[in-house]
């Protein structure tokens, strides 16, 4: 029995669990569900912009409730969004660095692909670069995270995460039929200083940094 | 820290070496061969259904380019299954393993032999669920879903888990877009129909039904919210025999719940041609009748 395959196997379906806890279901009245992630506690959730086009918005938890969604901003350029929901003691996911993520690294991926609740997919970093060949260009030079994972409808908005399962990045979109693409974590921390703004990120700052 | 992957690359290599010697080609369509997986008894090979497109002449090639005759068992569309018998050989049976011995994140590896020599494919377990009913009607014991690239003619190869045995069937026809594992107790269960009657029995009533909502008191009494109205019943039908009417309201076979019509479909499912307890609903009053099932056609 290969121990080293069977040691792994074990790691991924920790980072599998950790992370699926954070993983949520957003919804609007239209048919299907994007992905998001809790970032805080207190019901702060990221998500993908074009996942939320709709106006009546709700945020289905891990624990099976389904709770009503504020937009605290929404950002089309940078394909994000974040949400607040009246909910306490969420478990929050463990914001990474999408700076040191070197092409070649492990990475997955979770969603609710087709419909698929929790579906994980998972792959290496092609290259953090905001000029890919296939991926289309965003807004301000920003970044890509291009990944070797098969990203499908569903899973757009919700957590891409390294080894330790730390949130790198959001999943996006597809570029071609086997490069995944996801919005770096830098990004969001810029996104949710501009959202938040200074004073607000301070008091929950324990996810910032 | 090369170390490890250079263990890891060969731990993955020994998994595929492992399997290697029950992982056949299977030419019988045109053009592109397909997979196939030597099963625990002599000589029978599992491929997917629709890879299968001929019943003559259907040609079975082991790990070192040697060639078989194999006649076909029968087949189960629904579960997209065909079981083989090679005429004059045998095979090194794969060792099998139950789903339940992979989570969701775990390593698998899928392997084919499209072409002579076995190809493989590393992905992750993406999904895994209880039972469900394909399109199609047929019944698989667990939702396996995975993210490995299913390269043309891998349909009916294996899912091997890093225990190097085999999880279940690879196959990219039941729902598209996505890789889908038909599990082991699937496999078992169909196969030993298919060794047995050639076919899959399915049991028939030789009604048409739909979900109906039960009254309040009936509602609350029995725990179930709908029952299937009979919208129709066909002469001379094992419902007629058993006194079943039109109009009548479905609420339970052999004590399992009728709430929807999938419901009827999975109770149906094995009991072709053994008697059953069916309670409905008629000018409500709950009666019940024991009913003959037949074999659906």
């Amino acid at each position: 029995m290969p121990s080293l395959l069977t040691d792994l196997n074990e790691a991924l379906a920790n980072v599998v669990s950790g992370t699926m806890a954070s993983l949520v279901q957003v919804r609007d009245e239209r048919a299907g569900a994007g992905a998001g992630v809790i970032l805080h506690p207190q019901g702060l959730v990221l998500t993908s912009a074009h996942v939320i086009q709709g106006r009546q918005l709700h945020v289905g938890l891990q624990d099976g409730r389904s709770l009503p969604a504020k937009v605290l901003g929404r950002s089309p350029g940078r394909d994000l969004a974040l949400l607040d929901v009246e909910a306490g003691d969420l478990p929050a996911i463990e914001l990474g660095d999408s700076q040191s993520l070197a092409p070649g690294a492990w990475v997955m991926a979770l969603g609710h692909p087709w419909g698929v609740p929790g579906g994980t997919t998972a792959g290496v970093v092609i290259g953090v670069d905001a000029h890919l060949p296939e991926a289309p260009p965003r807004a301000g030079e920003l970044s890509w995270i291009a990944v070797s994972a098969h990203l499908r409808p569903g899973h757009s908005g919700g957590p891409l995460v390294d080894h330790a399962g730390r949130l790198v990045g959001i999943n996006t979109m597809m570029a071609g039929p086997n490069v995944g693409l996801a919005v770096p974590v830098e990004d969001v921390k810029g996104y949710l200083h501009d959202v938040l703004g200074s004073r607000i990120v301070e008091r929950r700052e324990s996810m910032i940094v | 820290m090369s170390d490890v992957l250079t263990q890891l690359s060969e731990n993955m290599a020994a998994v595929v070496q492992a399997a290697e010697p029950s992982i056949v080609r299977i030419e019988a369509r045109r053009r592109i061969p397909a997979s196939g997986v030597a099963w625990k008894d002599k000589g029978i090979v599992i491929a997917a259904h629709h890879t299968v497109q001929q019943e003559e002449g259907i040609g079975v090639f082991g790990p070192g380019g040697e060639r078989w005759d194999a006649e076909l068992v029968g087949r189960d569309p629904s579960t997209d299954l065909a079981v083989l018998r090679l005429k004059d050989g045998e095979l090194t049976p794969a060792e099998w393993a139950e789903a339940e011995s992979v989570k969701v994140g775990h390593l698998v590896l899928a392997v084919g032999r499209p072409g002579r020599s076995l190809q493989a494919t590393l992905g992750v377990i993406s999904a895994m669920g209880d039972s469900w009913r394909t399109p199609m009607g047929g019944r698989v014991e667990r939702y396996l879903q995975t993210d490995v690239v299913m390269y043309p003619g891998f349909s009916g190869g294996a899912l091997l888990g890093v225990d190097k045995r085999v999880i279940g069937i690879n196959t990219s026809a039941l729902v598209r877009g996505v890789s889908l594992t038909l599990p082991t107790s699937t496999v078992a269960r169909v196969t030993a129909d298919l060794l047995e009657h050639g076919r899959i029995r399915r049991g028939y009533l030789g009604v048409s039904a739909q979900p109906a909502r039960l009254p309040k008191d009936h509602a609350q009494l029995l725990g179930q919210e709908t029952g299937l109205l009979l919208a129709s019943v066909e002469p001379e039908s094992p419902a007629v025999a058993g006194g079943l009417m039109l109009g009548d309201t479905l609420l339970s076979l052999d004590e399992l719940p009728l709430r929807h019509l999938d419901d009827l479909l999975s109770a149906l499912a094995d009991r072709a041609g053994r008697k059953a307890e069916i309670t409905f609903l008629r000018g409500g009053e709950v009666q019940s009748r024991e009913v003959t099932l037949g074999e659906r056609a």
